[in-house]
């Protein structure tokens, strides 16, 4: 009994050399995060009241930018192509990353070259990406409308370089740059699925088609829901891949909304407005998340 | 343990140390009365001019250094304002373009230079365009105005008769589409011109040749003709199409020097880049010469006028906060670039000077320069018009303009709803917010 207060006292000294010990482990990561990423965020959500355009101080507005937004009509264009691209891309790439990952999760003469060779295009500079697709879409001299012509179609598209088109020409580069890294966490999440269940339903008589509905896709359930919001994310603020390809044209018919961030912020220098429009942007995708972990949870809950 | 302890708080703290202690205190102190000057630039490799008037300086005052810094030719604005507004700005910077002129002199970053304009007299060129309030804030030390190229050699194959200085757009679009005709009955691939994807094409042309014509009127149907002329030049097969040019990243270096066309619109920059090329063969060797830029009416033509096109200067500021022992050099760095001794330096090596008649000489001594008359009269003859009259819209009205112009080049939307849409786009989002 009376060694109690001395365990106890050190149980305390080991506590709190264990809790110094993992801050020191976590502060180098820590440190970057807090100066390039945490402070200047932080800021953001000061300018986005603010009327500052870098030089000088910033002055406040109080919700000025806001207002401003809520009529802005080259605004409301990017908000709506940014929507149209995740629309498509979202799904094309969830299908094609999966369709990939199965015909890729047998044993199969050369499986590991296949499987490089998927993931090629997202470890691929996008600048060159962006710059061999751009010479494919060539409206007059592009092999794609060169093929297009060949099987009788009189007048192919004109793609990156016609309003209605531009978009589902960058959305096909964005799947097919990204369906391979998605693939890669499908693979993954397919050997998590146990053999005996496969070996159960085929006990139990189920052709392929039934298993993949039966066995892989709901043992898949917690590798897609991630795919999902990582791909709604990725999504909303694709901006690379638009500005290296079309810079936003032909006019705005490829505008997106963390391009026009970058117009306004870096190239108009109106950073308070930048920062209103970037807060609107975090929102967007915050309440998407949201909402996707809210569905997510219910699903798993029946 | 302890020691592990030990070593992890130890490579933690200098990790934080290097992260938070990054901008000490920057010493300017000089000794014995040398000063170094940090004169900022771009693309180094191919634009020589800062080298050689940082050079040419340093011969006339040994006791001044002029360090140069670089940056990104396509991103200058975009680093020089992040580089200002963290205080680790240049002694001196270019005015790349009037474009963001607005936006350093307002966001006060430029010290008052009107001492060293008023010693240079009005011989320079473009100085207007740097004054707010009666105070200048740069010296312009080149002043590039837009001419047309054109390639005798081709010319000559065709059968066409060659610019003499009297053309309008009418004659301008008449001989492209002629010569393109020629070409295809001699069975060769070149076409009448080429113009490059910049807004400025058409747009620089529109602005500086139409009376009244202002950007921030936020009225920009002074476009019309201009487009009207392109899109049918296009389509008529004189000129290649837009989107061909943008998806092939067509360069109109290129474009010109391989002979693909026989005319083209291009800033007096070219000639430098065009004589170099040809000597070091990226460019065909074929005699070529310059004309000024057609006109919108005749009222401009012919060499008892002054043609109208456009350009913007390129001006040395000073930085706000420039140490203030460095002052006079810098001010003096600047009087020497833009007078006699620094625009014939500049002219040995190609590039327009703001002075062009000081340098005609030096210039046309250049080996490989055209020595024909009309080539040497629209060197020198030129009412250049600025591209972006400074002001406070001007960045945001351009983009808004940049707009229309893909969209109306790619065929995308039709002159007229382009127009109606940008006018629109301009009351609401930046005259009228």
């Amino acid at each position: 009994m009376t060694s109690m207060p001395m365990v106890r006292r050190g149980r305390a000294r080991l506590v709190l050399r264990n809790t110094a010990v993992g801050w020191s482990f976590l502060l180098p990561n820590f440190a970057g995060f807090a100066a390039l990423t945490l402070v200047p965020v932080a800021l953001l959500f000061y300018y986005a009241f603010t009327s500052w355009n870098v030089f000088g101080g910033a002055e406040w507005t109080g919700l000025d930018n806001f207002r401003q937004l809520s009529h802005d009509h080259s605004f409301r264009t990017a908000l709506t192509n940014t929507v149209y691209y995740t629309v498509f891309h979202i799904p094309l790439t969830l299908v094609a990353a999966l369709g990939l990952a199965l015909l890729l999760n047998r044993k199969l003469r050369g499986v590991a070259f296949f499987r490089t060779v998927a993931f090629f295009p997202y470890i691929t500079s996008i600048v060159a990406l962006a710059q061999v697709w751009n010479m494919l879409f060539s409206p007059s001299y592009g092999p794609i409308n060169q093929f297009l012509r060949a099987i009788g179609i009189a007048h192919p598209p004109g793609w990156t370089t016609s309003a209605d088109w531009s978009m589902p020409a960058v959305i096909v580069v964005g799947t097919w740059r990204e369906a391979g890294y998605y693939m890669l966490l499908f693979l993954a999440g397919l050997q998590t699925i146990p053999t005996q269940l496969y070996e159960a339903a085929r006990v139990d008589g189920a052709n392929a088609w039934q298993r993949l509905l039966a066995v892989t896709l709901p043992g898949l359930r917690p590798t897609t829901f991630f795919v999902v919001v990582m791909l709604t994310i990725g999504s909303f603020k694709v901006f690379d891949l638009i500005l290296v390809m079309t810079n936003g044209g032909p006019g705005q018919s490829t505008l997106v909304v963390s391009q026009y961030i970058y117009q306004k912020g870096f190239v108009e220098n109106q950073f308070g407005y930048a920062s209103a429009i970037s807060i609107v942007l975090f929102a967007i995708c915050f309440v998407v998340t949201v909402v996707q972990f809210l569905i997510n949870r219910r699903g798993s809950e029946s | 343990m302890k020691r592990s302890l030990a070593a992890v708080v130890g490579v933690t703290a200098a990790i934080s140390l290097v992260l938070t202690g990054c901008g000490g205190g920057d010493d300017d102190k000089s000794a014995s009365g040398s000063i170094t000057l940090t004169l900022a630039g771009w693309s180094f490799a191919t634009t020589p001019e800062f080298k050689t008037i940082a050079d040419g300086y340093h011969a006339a005052h040994p006791d001044v250094t002029v360090q140069l810094k670089e940056y990104d030719a396509t991103n200058y604005d975009t680093q020089m304002v992040a580089d200002l507004a963290a205080g680790k700005g240049p002694d001196i910077y270019p005015q790349k373009s009037l474009k963001n002129f607005y936006t350093y002199q307002n966001g006060k970053q430029l010290l008052d230079v009107s001492d060293v304009a008023a010693g240079l007299g009005d011989k320079v060129g473009g100085m207007a365009n740097y004054q707010a309030d009666g105070k200048t804030y740069a010296i312009p030390y080149r002043q590039d105005s837009w001419v047309l190229f054109y390639n005798k050699d081709l010319f000559a194959k065709a059968g066409v008769k060659t610019p003499d200085g009297s053309w309008t757009w009418d004659d301008y679009a008449a001989a492209a589409k002629d010569l393109t005709t020629k070409f295809k009955a001699g069975g060769s691939k070149a076409v009448g011109d080429y113009e490059h994807i910049w807004q400025s094409t058409v747009q620089g042309f529109a602005l500086a040749q139409t009376q009244g014509a202002s950007i921030e009127s936020g009225d920009f149907a002074y476009l019309k003709p201009y487009y009207t002329r392109a899109v049918d030049l296009q389509n008529a097969g004189a000129q290649v199409k837009f989107g061909d040019a943008t998806t092939n990243n067509l360069t109109y270096q290129a474009q010109f020097g391989k002979q693909q066309a026989a005319m083209m619109l291009m800033g007096s920059w070219f000639i430098a880049t065009l004589l170099k090329q040809q000597g070091n063969g990226d460019a065909d060797k074929f005699d070529w010469g310059i004309a000024p830029a057609p006109q919108l009416t005749k009222a401009t033509t012919g060499q008892s006028a002054t043609p109208v096109t456009f350009g913007d200067p390129t001006g040395l500021g000073i930085n706000a906060k420039i140490a203030k022992n460095k002052v006079a050099a810098a001010k003096a760095f600047l009087a020497y670039a833009a007078g006699a001794d620094g625009a014939k330096s500049l002219a040995r090596i190609g590039i327009t000077p703001a002075d062009t008649d000081a340098v005609k000489d030096s210039f046309f001594q250049l080996p490989g320069v055209p020595q024909d008359d009309l080539t040497k009269w629209t060197f020198t003859h030129h009412d250049t018009k600025p591209e972006n009259p400074p002001g406070k819209y001007t960045a945001a009205l351009q983009n808004i303009l940049n707009d229309l112009h893909t969209a109306v080049m790619s065929g995308s939307k039709d002159i007229d709803a382009a127009i109606a849409d940008a006018q629109t786009r301009a009351k609401n989002e930046v005259l009228n917010k």
